[in-house]
């Protein structure tokens, strides 16, 4: 697969928006942010900053002369703060200066006073004072009050996921440059260009057709640039717009850490009642969504959250409730799962602690209630194709499982200074936007009179390799080589009203209005080479390594003539076409319906060492069998299935999002927040394609950029199970992430050790860092 | 201010007036070399990688740097290698950029160059390369879309592919021109180098700077900005070119010399033979390739890995300033937190420890929320010499749980005349809870970094000898 991206990446040739060449005069942006994480702004004072040379202007929101509103599901956010700051990293000013380095001087040198006012970083506490940016969710099915009766085993208890920060390696950007007659051009790391469209038109007060929105590829996104590229876009377009000049905001990581949303975290309580044989009858749930300060796209990750809560089990009594609790942290927001994650946590914490009550391994419990072909789902969408038992017992069979296991428990008998841990961990997710309407796609599909081929859809590339599928389907419907195809970069001038490349459907969706296009394309062509041949129509005509067959005769017309001689007959070489995912439909009263287009199903089995001493773990290895459908890029897949798994152990284990009691974020930079680095990777990464058909995907391909992210999950309940072999007295609990320190507490609870700590010396009024 | 640089650029010679104290990141993105990225400008991504080459002693030593935390007057008279160096040849890719390709070792691709430039390094070793590991090479790198599953296994085809290279320099930059690994202007480099006439001398030292900059490690993530406006005296790699040499009983140690010359270095081995199981969790390779011990040192960070290694040697420091010279124990070198005793005009030059008399032992234990390429939660390290299990004599720092690097004296002091067992161990243990005072912070709990340092003093012990206590006698 020589794609076109990765050649330009491994040569440093790819231009992301900071080594775009600017045009002469462009002024530079620096966002000057709010230090307090709730107050009243009692003054503030430019004049310092405006003294430094090579300043230019420094905007607040009295200059915006739009709306200075930025919300997209809730109309609760400002671009810029006006009387009061709600988090610390709130955007109060913005400096425009001749250099970054000046603009970055200027604003240390604003003078802001606050007021303050009660801080609340803790979702249960922001639910206890009323604090929702939505009214509460419920889904139901059946009756759980009815059936915890008839349960022998009920087991309640509280469960914890924390944030993640994206580390996308590209941070925040945006180059707004001016255009004729008012208009503006705004080149953004977005996942949604639509998204960014409509902010820019709001705050500047001009409508959408004067503003094109332009991305050619992010340096990762995983959710972070969904809705959260639009305010810094907002922001160089607003100056740029108004000193009508080119303007740059590049955000440096600090102040991206600071500035930006997190994936959601999560404080649960959970009842589950099972039968004696481990049959789960009912399951109630309540999630407290942290959703920061304002709701961004956290009510639409709080729907996912109670749409996965049961993961890969079939329930027939669920009560699912979602609270989506504001506090004074920057606004939380999309990332790579969407609140499934957060959601699947719960339930495999309720089973893993049914199964220490009862005394059986959990995965006994996990097998026995894994979802069934025709079995409802508890939104009352019924679950066909389904892959559950099939990858659970291939993986279970074709790694030896059994084996592996004896192996992991000869290893614990024989070594006292580590242990070993594993766990399966099931996945079950669906594949569209729960909000129906932003199921649709359009592309244009250019066929040019030498043959070779240009295409610009709605998709937006950020390394999931979309335009190499996208490629693929136009390779196959032409039978023409990838590199006659180019991408042309998102454009909203050419794919307008988009949904953002999000939710995993970005090629499903995008693919599909390219087909129709290529499709509608080839008809044109066929029909125009069955007049060349002089037949009556184009029944039996196809096109074949570039060559054109009749039934299975070579006609000796080849992709290059029937595109000449088409284009002579003046007929059109090009399409534009929309795509909407059939099928789809939710009541979002009764929170029943037709939500998904397919589920993606998998199981993977992980094995842990933690070395009891330190504290410190080391994923061994990740064996997982994927239900990828008939992939469309087996590189591409495996390459996405990966690294979204690397993300979701990182999630569990030493991704660890801190804020201090005032707001403030402790882990803001990469010395303080870790991700998964080399050494971080298991041993072995063993990710087997199940390779079943999925009929309503595009060549029978299923998406793949969020589902394997929740395989990381198991990660956690295999560290459990190795810190329990140490310390038998260790009692289950949840809190992800997982992290040495939490481990090392868990290894020595109610030991000797902890003990003798707790009677130390604590004068703790010197510094350590 | 500004200071004539002149370096080798890819294939081009450079002379610019510049600001020293300029990053060379910022001065190649600048020049519209935009291979390079700023992920983090903190050294902790590896996005803005590149390839350093310099000539020592005539030898042309390449090593990978953090473009983003090494001043354009650290690289004045080297050879700066980019990735858009590597392609002069626009058509043809290199076997490292084709393993990516078949591997799809590439997402986004934003971290992409960092790994090609690195993992290209990694052929430019002037160590045989069936020395190294070509992981290591990209232990500085990060990559947020991958897992580095994909990436491991480029590189692994790499290190097969190319197991046969030869072990000489010379002949195997032929070689790797041969298998266009890099461009053929590699061969040159020696010569145009030595064109540039450039002759390093040492800053006037009794200038009174605002600050020594050895490799800029730390200074350049702290403060960047005051380092464009502060006077500063550039000493890396300038004073010693044998930079750690036995002397009359003691193994000294330059303060320019570079974890990467410590760790290589054979009098290092020989004293401890161990020290590549521990040396990893030393920062990252482009990180120890710059960062100096002086600086770790001088920084006086309570977490220095290289301080507490140091600290438990009994080390000494000497400080010169114009002609006079004084030693300072480095027990008594950290006054409070991130203070020293060296004064404004006084020069860390080297540190010093007695080499040791009879048969010793030494362990370093290291724990930090990810275990490579991060900043130590608690360190300690532990030298002891002893016959039998009586302990003669023993030494234990630890990091990250006092204001200072901290010399756990009471713990040794009670140590030394003892035998090493459990009994005696948990004692030890709990006198070294007396004198610490962590404190609570992004890196740990001020409960955890108790119950950790208690535990990697157990775990020097349990370590160095598993005959005389086992972890069921500590819990």
């Amino acid at each position: 697969m020589k794609d076109y991206d990765i050649i330009q990446h491994i040569t440093g040739r790819s231009l992301f928006i900071d080594d775009i060449i600017v045009p002469e005069g462009t002024l530079y942006a620096k966002v000057f942010y709010s230090k307090c994480a709730h107050g009243k702004i009692l003054s503030l004072d430019l004049t310092e900053a405006y003294s430094i040379k090579g300043v230019i202007k420094i905007f607040t929101y009295k200059d915006i002369p739009g709306i200075n509103q930025i919300g997209g599901i809730v109309r609760d956010e400002c671009l810029l703060a006006e009387n009061e700051v709600h988090y610390i990293g709130m955007p109060v000013a913005l400096v425009i200066a001749e250099s970054r380095f000046i603009a970055s001087e200027a604003s240390k040198k604003i003078l802001i006073k606050y007021e303050g006012l009660p801080v609340i970083t803790d979702p249960r506490e922001a639910f206890a004072l009323g604090h929702l940016s939505i009214p509460p969710r419920i889904f139901e099915s059946g009756n759980v009050e009815d059936v915890w009766d008839k349960c022998d085993i009920i087991e309640s208890g509280k469960c914890e996921s924390g944030g993640q920060e994206h580390l996308y390696l590209e941070t925040q950007g945006a180059l707004s440059c001016p255009l004729e007659g008012g208009s503006i051009k705004v080149i953004s790391s977005t996942q949604g260009p639509s998204a960014v469209q409509k902010v820019v038109s709001e705050v500047l007060g001009i409508s959408k057709n004067k503003i094109e929105v332009e991305v050619t590829r992010l340096g990762g996104g995983f959710g972070g640039k969904e809705d959260q590229a639009s305010p810094w876009a907002a922001l160089s377009a607003l100056a740029a717009f108004l000193l009508n000049k080119p303007v740059k905001l590049i955000l440096s990581r600090h102040d991206d850490m600071i500035m930006t949303g997190k994936r959601n975290p999560y404080s649960s309580d959970f009842k589950i009642g099972l039968n004696s044989e481990g049959l789960i009858l009912a399951y109630e749930v309540t999630f407290y969504q942290n959703s920061g300060a304002s709701a961004d796209l956290s009510p639409a990750i709080l729907d996912r959250s109670l749409f996965h809560c049961t993961n890969s089990y079939y329930i027939p009594n669920v009560k699912a409730t979602g609270y989506c609790c504001r506090t004074n942290l920057a606004p939380n927001t999309a990332f790579r799962g969407f609140g499934g994650p957060q959601g699947m946590f719960v339930i495999e914490s309720a089973v893993y602690i049914a199964a220490v009550k009862m005394n059986i391994a959990p995965d006994i419990i996990q097998r026995k209630n894994l979802l069934k072909e025709d079995d409802h789902f508890h939104y009352g969408q019924k679950a066909v194709n389904v892959m559950t038992g099939i990858s659970w017992d291939k993986a279970e069979k074709d790694f030896e499982l059994p084996e592996v296991i004896n192996k992991i428990r000869q290893f614990n008998s024989v070594n006292s200074l580590s242990k070993k841990g594993y766990a399966y961990m099931p996945i079950c997710f669906g594949i569209a936007f729960t909000t129906t309407r932003m199921n649709q796609a359009n592309a244009l599909v250019n066929v040019y009179t030498d043959g070779s081929v240009g295409f610009s859809t709605a998709a937006v590339e950020m390394g999931q390799g979309v335009n190499a599928k996208i490629r693929e389907v136009i390779s196959r419907v032409f039978s023409v080589s990838h590199d006659k195809i180019k991408n042309e970069p998102t454009n909203t001038t050419r794919s307008a009203n988009t949904s953002p490349t999000a939710a995993s459907s970005g090629a499903d969706m995008n693919c599909n209005a390219v087909l129709i296009a290529c499709n509608n394309i080839l008809g044109r062509l066929l029909n125009s080479a069955a007049d060349d041949l002089s037949l009556k129509n184009s029944i039996g005509l196809f096109i074949k390594d570039e060559k054109v067959f009749l039934n299975e005769n070579d006609t000796g017309l080849s992709w290059d003539t029937i595109v000449e001689n088409a284009y002579s007959k003046r007929i059109s070489l090009c399409d534009y076409a929309h795509y909407s995912t059939p099928e789809l439909f939710f009541d979002r009263d009764s929170n029943k319906g037709n939500p998904f287009r397919y589920h993606v199903y998998g199981t993977a089995f992980i094995e842990v060492t933690v070395d009891c001493l330190r504290g410190i773990y080391k994923i061994d290895s990740v064996k997982a069998v994927h239900d990828f459908g008939h992939s469309l890029n087996p590189v591409i897949d495996l390459g996405q299935a990966e690294g979204a798994l690397m993300q979701g152990l990182g999630w569990m284990t030493i991704e660890e999002i801190m804020h201090d009691k005032k707001g403030k974020l402790l882990t803001d930079l990469l010395s303080t927040y870790k991700v998964p680095d080399l050494h971080f990777t298991p041993a072995e990464v063993n990710i087997q394609f199940l390779d079943k058909p999925n009929p309503v995907g595009i060549f029978n391909s299923k998406a793949i950029g969020e589902p394997p992210l929740m395989y990381g999950i198991g990660a956690y309940f295999a560290i459990m199970n190795a810190v329990r072999e140490f310390n038998t007295d260790a009692a289950p609990e949840f809190s992800a992430p997982f992290t040495p320190e939490k481990v090392l507490l868990k290894l020595y609870e109610n030991t000797f050790a902890e003990e003798a700590l707790s009677t130390a010396v604590n004068n703790s009024d010197n510094k350590s860092k | 201010m500004n200071q004539n640089i002149s370096f080798l650029l890819n294939n081009t010679a450079v002379n610019s007036e510049l600001n020293p104290a300029t990053v060379t990141l910022d001065f190649l993105r600048s020049c519209k070399l935009t291979g390079a990225k700023e992920g983090c400008k903190e050294g902790d991504c590896g996005a803005c990688t590149v390839i350093c080459g310099s000539l020592e002693n005539d030898k042309l030593i390449y090593r990978t740097v953090n473009s983003c935390l090494v001043p354009v007057m650290n690289i004045h008279g080297s050879h700066i290698v980019t990735i858009e160096g590597l392609n002069l040849n626009k058509s043809q890719l290199s076997p490292v950029q084709s393993s990516f390709v078949i591997e799809g070792a590439s997402q986004c691709g934003f971290c992409t160059p960092g790994f090609i430039v690195s993992l290209t390094a990694y052929f430019l070793t002037s160590d045989k390369l069936k020395n190294k590991n070509i992981l290591d090479f990209i232990d500085g790198n990060v990559c947020r879309c991958t897992g580095h599953s994909s990436i491991i296994r480029a590189a692994g085809n790499l290190q097969n592919e190319f197991e046969n290279a030869p072990d000489d320099f010379d002949k195997r930059l032929f070689y790797l021109v041969d298998k266009n690994i890099i461009p053929e202007y590699f061969l040159k480099v020696k010569e145009k180098l030595n064109d540039l006439h450039i002759v390093l001398t040492d800053s006037n030292i009794s200038d009174m700077p605002d600050y020594y900059v050895g490799g800029g490690t730390d200074l350049f993530v702290q403060k960047p900005d005051e380092m464009l406006s502060s006077s500063l005296s550039f000493i890396f790699k300038k004073n010693n070119p044998d930079t750690i040499y036995e002397d009359d009983g003691f193994c000294c140690v330059s303060a320019s010399a570079t974890v990467t010359d410590i760790l290589d270095s054979v009098l290092i081995k020989k004293l401890f033979p161990d020290i590549n199981g521990f040396s990893e969790l030393f920062g990252s390779t482009p990180i120890r390739n710059n960062a100096t011990l002086g600086g770790n040192i001088n920084n006086a960070s309570p977490i220095g890995d290289m301080t507490a290694f140091f600290l438990s040697l009994d080390s000494d420091v000497i400080l010169s300033e114009n002609t006079s010279e004084r030693t300072v124990s480095l027990k008594d070198y950290f006054v409070s937190y991130k203070k020293t005793v060296r004064s404004r005009g006084e020069i860390l030059k080297y540190v010093r420890f007695k080499l040791p008399q009879s048969k010793y032992f030494f362990n370093f234990e290291k724990v930090s929320k990810r275990t490579y390429l991060d900043i130590a939660t608690v360190n300690t390290a532990l030298y002891l010499e002893s016959e039998n299990d009586y302990i003669n004599k023993i030494n234990i720092s630890a990091g990250g749980v006092f204001e200072t690097p901290k010399f756990l004296s009471l713990t040794s002091e009670y140590l030394t005349g003892k035998n090493i067992n459990a009994a005696t161990i948990r004692e030890a243990v709990r006198i070294a809870g007396t004198e610490i005072s962590p404190i609570s912070d992004a890196r740990g709990s001020e409960s955890y970094k108790r119950l950790l340092l208690s535990r990697l003093i157990y775990a020097h012990f349990i370590k160095l000898f598993p005959e005389l206590i086992s972890i069921k006698e500590t819990v």
